[in-house]
């Protein structure tokens, strides 16, 4: 099993700078009010301070509403890394969960459950999400998670259930099962701590998708609804006048790419290491 | 099946959505309430929300996709026009992003532990990690503007296409699709070449090799026939997974680069939205999908002979 210490010492070099990175960046994130040198909503002035280029009174520039592009970089690295990890943790759920039980009841119920999944996993997420938030204009943070969660789990639950078919077998299971352990005792005793390496690479990598994912679809302009900030509407406001307003798409953009690639970074470390063994 | 499972699910969630395509009409003074009520009842908005599901079942069923509303032509026309400017960017890209992540892969692979080597893993991580359309942007900046190379968008050029002769026209529409199609391939090709790398490094331990290396074999000579055939195989069905991303990615980009294909009418279709568009895409891309898988499918069977047959 891969204890959260072990794993740490498990990680590559590498893979602890990018820890070491993810964290600073939450930092930030976190205490967005304190470190935010504007209001990210504030339009001071509409007409005299909007689309100015990056100076040192604003190093990311300002954009067509005359807002902070750094503050709302900072405010929108604070949503972005929420609704990432919220949304993660619902597929989390779901994933384990459908899986395992499909896993561990086998037989007629498992097939029935694998080719429910194998009808979900062939509509590609991006267009379904898209069909979904397509039709709710003016969605909530709260809302957008739950979608993004729900179109989640579908790869994770395979992997799972894969693991506990495995596990079924071991020794250690006959042995509890023997010695009269329930069905949900064992599933929550003595599978489901051995389920959690898969699960961490698992649920890393998915923090990196889902960031992806809602950066994509607010900048469709379906994603996070103003006056919000997040990386990808800071991007879409921009986006009319890309070559004017370079530094909108640049800076958030690049924000972006670093904590996605840190996360996989840490996350093919991580599974490396659950390789190994 | 499956086709019928998405045309379900998409349209309960968009009819489950509040506002309409006439709802957007309200900020217009002129257009009055009976009006609006007129064009519901025209396209037949106005029924219960399971007389006009059982309709738009039985028109599925007739392969039509319904009427879109912002264009005024029948979703299919529409998805028609756009369709073959969609497969001929995601064609080129599936070839393109193959060759070049397997090659980059081979070159890894032969120079293991090298400064070559590690600096084609770091840019391929970069690579992978970056979202299609942030990366289509950052193209757009330095190709069009800052180096103004390419034409800045579309397929081919707006004015002068019409009257350019044959030759004329070919080097237009290259010129057009060369920013699109090169954004997609290079990011595809990350993931390839990350995959096909791990896949070279897994089969280079097997008897074979050592087999080969002993009969004195020159270390490229095993890596290409040997090494490789071997480690092609797994890179077969990363193409039925290369389906859905390079779609994704097709939709991002032809946004970016107002490219008339499938994902730009998508985007347009949510815009002033017009569900039929918007279910119709989102079907057709999913049939896509399950037939690119399928072709995979076939392909590993052919490729495999532990399978030919069977």
């Amino acid at each position: 099993m891969l204890t959260p210490i072990r794993g740490f010492a498990a990680l590559s070099g590498a893979a602890r700078v990018a820890l070491a990175v993810l964290a600073a960046i939450a930092v930030v994130a976190l205490f967005a009010p304190i470190v935010a040198p504007y209001d990210p909503a504030a339009q001071p002035d509409i007409v005299g301070a909007k689309n100015l280029p990056p100076s040192a009174q604003h190093p990311f520039g300002t954009d067509p509403y005359s807002r902070d592009v750094l503050s709302r970089v900072i405010y929108g690295a604070r949503l972005s890394l929420t609704i990432g990890f919220l949304a993660t943790m619902v597929s989390l759920t779901l994933g384990v969960a459908y899986g395992a039980v499909a896993g561990y009841a086998g037989g007629f119920v498992d097939a029935l459950m694998m080719r429910v999944l194998d009808a979900l996993l062939a509509i590609p997420r991006l267009l379904l999400l898209i069909a979904i938030l397509a039709a709710w204009t003016r969605l909530s943070v709260g809302a957008l998670v739950l979608f993004l969660g729900l179109t989640g789990w579908f790869g994770l639950s395979r992997i799972v259930r894969g693991q506990v078919l495995a596990l079924k077998q071991a020794e250690f299971i006959t042995s509890a099962r023997a010695l009269g352990a329930s069905r949900r005792r064992i599933l929550a005793r003595h599978l489901l701590p051995n389920l959690v390496s898969p699960i961490a690479v698992a649920a890393t990598l998915g923090v990196a998708h889902v960031i992806v994912l809602e950066v994509g679809l607010s900048y469709l302009g379906i994603g996070v609804a103003q006056p919000e900030a997040s990386w990808g509407n800071i991007i879409h406001d921009g986006s009319d006048q890309v070559a004017t307003l370079w530094w909108m798409s640049l800076f958030p953009g690049l924000l972006m790419v670093l904590t996605v690639m840190m996360l996989n970074i840490v996350g093919e470390s991580l599974r490396d290491a659950y390789d190994r063994r | 099946m499956i086709v019928a499972f998405v045309a379900t699910i998409s349209f309960v969630l968009i009819h489950l959505a509040p506002g309409d395509p006439f709802s957007a009409a309200l900020e217009n003074p002129n257009v009055t309430e009976e009006l609006r009520d007129d064009l519901r009842r025209q396209y037949g908005l106005d029924r219960p929300l399971t007389e006009q599901f059982g309709r738009y079942a039985a028109q599925l069923a007739h392969a039509d996709l319904g009427w879109s509303f912002s264009h005024e032509r029948p979703v299919r026309a529409v998805l028609a026009s756009a369709l073959p400017n969609t497969l001929l960017l995601m064609g080129v890209a599936l070839f393109g992003s193959f060759a070049l992540g397997i090659l980059v892969a081979l070159v890894q692979v032969a120079r293991r532990g090298s400064v070559i080597d590690r600096l084609l893993d770091g840019l391929s991580l970069v690579l992978s990690s970056m979202p299609d359309f942030w990366f289509a942007i950052l193209a757009l900046l330095a190709f069009t503007y800052w180096l103004p190379i390419f034409p800045v968008g579309g397929a081919v050029d707006a004015v002068m296409h019409d009257s350019m002769g044959f030759g004329g026209r070919v080097v237009d529409r290259l010129r057009h699709l060369a920013l699109p199609a090169f954004t997609l391939t290079i990011l595809a090709a990350a993931g390839v070449a990350r995959f096909q790398r791990a896949a070279l490094i897994d089969v280079l331990p097997a008897d074979y090799i050592r087999t080969a290396r002993l009969k004195g074999l020159t270390e490229g000579a095993i890596l290409r026939r040997h090494a490789l055939r071997n480690a092609l195989l797994p890179i077969i069905s990363l193409i039925g997974l290369a389906f859905p991303a390079l779609l994704t990615g097709a939709v991002f980009i032809e946004k970016v680069f107002a490219w008339p294909g499938m994902g730009l009418t998508l985007v347009s279709a949510i815009g002033s939205r017009d569900y039929p568009l918007v279910i119709g895409s989102v079907i057709v891309g999913s049939i896509m999908v399950t037939v690119g898988s399928l072709i995979a499918d076939l392909l590993y069977a052919y490729a495999d002979p532990r399978i030919r047959g069977a």
